[in-house]
C-alpha cells in the first residue's frame, strides 16, 4: 500500500474537478509510474496513456486508487485481483456507512479482497499521502504542499486527516504519512498502527478515533508500538445512560476508550492542534523519564501561564537542586525567580546557559522554555543545539514575535531538535502529554486534570527512578 | 474460557436460564474467593429456622427463584425481610413468601442470610461486562448518588493486576470516602482491587455478558458482596 513500485488510477477521468481527474493529477507527482484506467477513455493523461483495464498494464502495479462508484468496485477488484495489484483505495462511498444496501456491497468487496490478498483502505475515504515518496494517493487540493516529516497520521476521517496534514504543513511541520482509514473494510487502526510503527520515516503516530468495533485490537496495537502513539477520540457527549445504576448502563464508550488508552500506555488529547503539538513533541525529542517539567521563561506572565496549565495538563513542578540554583544565581547574580520557573526578567545573552543548567538538573525530566522573540539576541539556538540529545530530555520552546522576523531562527531551533510552539498554553499541553507518556509507559497512573492528585507547585518530590524503555 | 464451567453458572445452563440467582451468583463470587455473608438457600420454613440457627440471628430473608429478578419490589415488597431476629420471625417471612409464590405458581425458595450491618463500611459498585468493541471490562464507583448523579466510575479493559485495579480506585473523585474522612475508619482498598481483578477475571474465564455485584460492603478489613446479579451470554 505504502509503497508500491508502480499506481494505477481506475476511473481516471480528463473531465476536471472529477475525482477521477483529481485523484490522477496527484498521484502523477509519484517518482514511479503511474497508469490511468478508463475503458471509455483515450489518449493521455498527465503524460500517460489510458488503459482499459488494469489487466491490461504490463507492469507491476502494486498499488490501485479506485475512483469509480460503489457498484463497480467488485468488479473492479476482481481485475484488481486477477492482475496481482496486492492494494486498492477505495475512494466511494455509498458502502457500510450507508445502510443495509451498502453494508451488503462492503462484505462482498471484503470478500473479493480476502480472496486475492487485497489491502483495502476505504471505502469512503479521500485517501492516503506519503509525501518522502511523493505519493500523494488523495483528491483533494494542495496535498502536493504538504511537506515530509516524522508523524504519521492515521485518522477515521478522511476530512480530519487532511485537516491535521494541512495543519502540520502549517506549523512548519510535516508528516511522514497521512492515512485517512473511512470504513476501515480490511485496513483499520491495528494494521496501520503496525505498519507505521515499522516505518524509518515515523516517530510519532496520531490517531483520530470516532469509534471502532475492535478497541481490543486498537489497544493492543498501541501497546505493541514502540512508536509513541497520541490518540484524540472524538464523541466525548455520547456517554451512558446514568438513569440506571447498573455496568451496562455506567459503562459508555468514551469511558472505555479514555481508560483503555490509558491503560495500555497512550495518552489522549481533546483537539487537533493539541494531537499535532503531542507528536512534535514526542517524535523530536528524547522520551523523557518522568513527568517533572523545569521551566525557563524570560517574561513572568507567559511563565506563570505556564506554570499554572502545565500541571493540569499532566505534568509536575518540582524544586531545582540547590546546585542548579546556585548555578543560575551564579549565571545570573540577582535573577527575578531562581527556583521552578526560572524567571530571567526578561531575554538576555545568558538564557541559553540558563536553560542548560536547568537541562542539567537530575530533577527535571523535561524543559520548557518561553521567551518572547528579541531581534538584537535572537533565539538562543546555538546552547540549545544537541542539549536535549546530550542530556536524553525534551526542550521545547514556545516564543512570540513577528513571524517573519523569527521564522528563520525558529526553524534554526527545530533543526537544532527543539520543537517550537506557539502559544503558552500550547507549549504547557505538550509538555503535559510528554509527563503523561512517560508515566503511562512505566505503568504509573497519569496526573491527569481536575482529579484532585495534583501536586502543588514546588513539591519537591524526589525525581522518581524509572526503567528506560 | 476456562475447561472447568463453575457449578452455578452450569446449573443455569441446564435450567436454560440467562440469569443467575442470586445464591448461584454468590456462590460463584465465593468461589472466586470473594467473601460474602452466610446463607443458605431452603425449601421450606423448618430448614429457614434450621439456617437460622446455624448462621446467628439477626438474618435477612429473601424470596429465592429465577422467576423473579426484582426481589425487594416482589409481591407488594414480601420478597426480602431484613432484621429478623427469632425463630418465629424467620418461620412467619419464609412462610409468606413460599405460599405467596405457590399462590403465583412460580417454583421459590427462601435465602436465608447473615444481616450485615451497613454503617460497617462503604458501598461499592463492582461490575463486570463483556463489550462488543473492547471485550470483558470492569468498572467501580462508590454506591448510590456518587455513582448515578456524579457518574463518578471507573473503567478498566479486564483482565486487571491488583495494582490496575488499585489505580481504577485510586481514579475515582469520592476516593477520600474510602480513605477514611472525619474520623471513620479506611477501606480495605487492597480487598477491593483484589474484588475488582476477581470480576474481570471471572468475565474473562467465563461466558458472561454483565456481573453486577451492587453494592459490595467496603469495610476496614476486607468486602463483602452484599448482591450478585448475574447474566450469562447467549448461547
Amino acid at each position: 500500500m505504502f509503497e508500491p513500485s508502480a499506481v494505477a488510477v481506475v476511473g481516471a477521468s480528463k473531465v476536471e474537478g472529477k475525482i477521477g481527474y483529481e485523484a490522477m493529477a496527484n498521484a502523477a507527482l509519484f517518482d514511479g509510474p503511474v497508469y490511468p484506467v478508463n475503458p471509455s477513455a483515450s489518449g493521455e493523461l498527465f503524460g500517460s496513456e489510458f488503459v482499459s483495464s488494469v489487466t491490461d498494464i504490463d507492469d507491476d502495479v502494486d498499488l490501485a486508487l479506485c475512483c469509480v462508484p460503489g457498484p463497480a468496485v467488485p468488479d473492479v477488484l476482481e481485475e484488481c485481483g486477477e492482475a496481482g495489484v496486492g492494494a486498492v483505495v477505495l475512494y466511494s462511498s455509498g458502502f457500510a456507512e450507508a445502510g443495509d444496501e451498502g453494508e451488503e456491497l462492503q462484505e462482498t468487496i471484503v470478500e473479493i479482497a480476502d480472496e486475492h490478498g487485497i489491502s483495502l483502505l476505504g471505502p469512503n475515504t479521500s485517501g492516503f499521502l506519503v509525501p518522502a515518496r511523493n505519493l500523494r494517493c488523495s483528491f483533494a487540493s494542495g496535498v502536493e504542499e504538504i511537506p515530509a516529516g516524522n508523524t504519521a497520521i492515521l485518522a477515521q476521517s478522511g476530512g480530519v486527516a487532511h485537516t491535521l496534514a494541512y495543519q502540520s504543513r502549517r506549523q512548519g511541520r510535516g508528516i511522514s504519512a497521512m492515512v485517512g482509514l473511512g470504513n476501515r473494510a480490511n485496513v483499520g487502526f491495528a494494521e496501520t498502527i503496525e505498519y507505521f510503527d515499522g516505518d524509518e520515516n515515523t516517530d510519532a503516530i496520531v490517531l483520530h478515533v470516532e469509534g471502532t468495533d475492535d478497541g481490543r485490537g486498537l489497544l493492543e496495537a498501541c501497546r505493541a508500538s514502540d512508536t509513541p502513539v497520541i490518540a484524540y477520540k472524538v464523541g466525548q457527549s455520547d456517554v451512558g445512560d446514568f438513569a440506571e445504576s447498573h455496568t451496562g448502563a455506567l459503562t459508555g464508550d468514551h469511558e472505555l476508550y479514555t481508560a483503555g488508552f490509558a491503560q495500555y500506555g497512550t495518552p489522549t488529547v481533546d483537539a487537533t492542534d493539541d494531537l499535532m503539538d503531542a507528536a512534535a513533541a514526542l517524535g523530536d525529542c528524547p522520551t523523557p523519564d518522568g513527568p517533572n517539567v523545569g521551566v525557563v521563561t524570560a517574561q513572568a506572565g507567559p511563565g506563570i501561564i505556564i506554570t499554572d496549565r502545565i500541571q493540569r495538563a499532566g505534568g509536575r513542578l518540582p524544586k531545582l537542586s540547590e546546585s542548579t540554583q546556585e548555578r543560575v544565581d551564579e549565571i545570573l547574580p540577582g535573577v527575578t525567580y531562581a527556583d521552578n520557573p526560572v524567571d530571567t526578567g526578561r531575554p538576555m545573552p545568558e538564557f541559553g546557559e540558563i536553560v542548560t543548567a536547568v537541562a542539567e538538573d537530575d530533577r527535571i525530566d523535561i524543559v520548557l522554555v518561553y521567551e518572547l522573540f528579541e531581534e538584537a539576541l535572537g533565539l538562543p539556538v546555538e546552547d540549545l543545539d544537541g542539549l536535549a540529545e546530550r542530556v536524553g530530555k525534551p526542550v521545547l520552546f514556545a516564543t512570540e514575535g513577528i513571524e517573519e522576523t523569527l521564522a528563520e531562527e525558529r526553524e534554526a531551533l527545530e533543526a537544532a531538535g527543539v520543537p517550537t510552539f506557539a502559544t503558552p498554553e500550547r507549549a504547557a499541553d505538550a509538555a503535559g502529554t510528554l509527563a503523561r507518556y512517560a508515566q503511562l509507559q512505566a505503568g504509573q497512573p497519569a496526573t491527569d486534570g481536575g482529579t484532585g492528585t495534583t501536586p502543588t507547585v514546588g513539591d519537591a518530590a524526589e525525581p522518581e527512578v524509572t526503567a528506560d524503555e | 474460557m476456562s475447561e472447568e464451567t463453575p457449578a452455578p453458572i452450569a446449573a443455569a445452563r441446564e435450567d436454560g436460564r440467562h440469569t443467575l440467582t442470586e445464591a448461584e451468583g454468590k456462590e460463584l463470587l465465593a468461589s472466586a474467593g470473594i467473601d460474602t455473608p452466610s446463607f443458605a438457600v431452603c425449601a421450606d420454613a423448618d430448614a429457614a429456622v434450621d439456617a437460622a440457627e446455624d448462621i446467628g440471628y439477626p438474618v435477612v430473608v429473601k424470596v429465592s427463584s429465577p422467576a423473579v429478578t426484582h426481589k425487594s419490589d416482589w409481591a407488594g415488597g414480601i420478597g426480602v425481610a431484613v432484621g429478623l431476629d427469632s425463630a418465629d420471625a424467620v418461620r412467619d417471612a419464609a412462610d409468606e413468601i413460599l405460599t405467596t409464590a405457590d399462590e403465583r405458581g412460580i417454583d421459590a425458595d427462601v435465602l436465608v442470610e447473615e444481616a450485615m450491618d451497613l454503617d460497617r463500611g462503604t458501598e461499592v459498585i463492582v461490575g463486570g461486562i463483556r463489550d462488543p468493541s473492547f471485550g470483558p471490562v470492569v468498572l467501580t464507583g462508590l454506591g448510590g448518588v456518587f455513582t448515578e448523579i456524579f457518574e463518578d466510575t471507573s473503567h478498566r479493559i479486564a483482565p486487571i493486576d491488583r495494582a490496575e485495579a488499585r489505580s481504577a480506585i485510586e481514579e475515582l473523585q469520592s476516593l477520600p470516602l474510602l480513605e477514611g474522612y472525619r474520623g471513620s475508619e479506611p477501606a480495605d482498598v487492597d480487598a477491593l482491587a483484589d474484588a475488582i481483578a476477581t470480576v474481570g477475571d471471572l468475565v474473562t474465564e467465563h461466558p458472561i455478558a454483565e456481573l453486577d455485584v451492587n453494592p459490595v460492603l467496603a469495610t476496614t478489613d476486607g468486602v463483602i458482596a452484599l448482591d450478585a446479579l448475574v447474566v450469562l451470554e447467549d448461547h
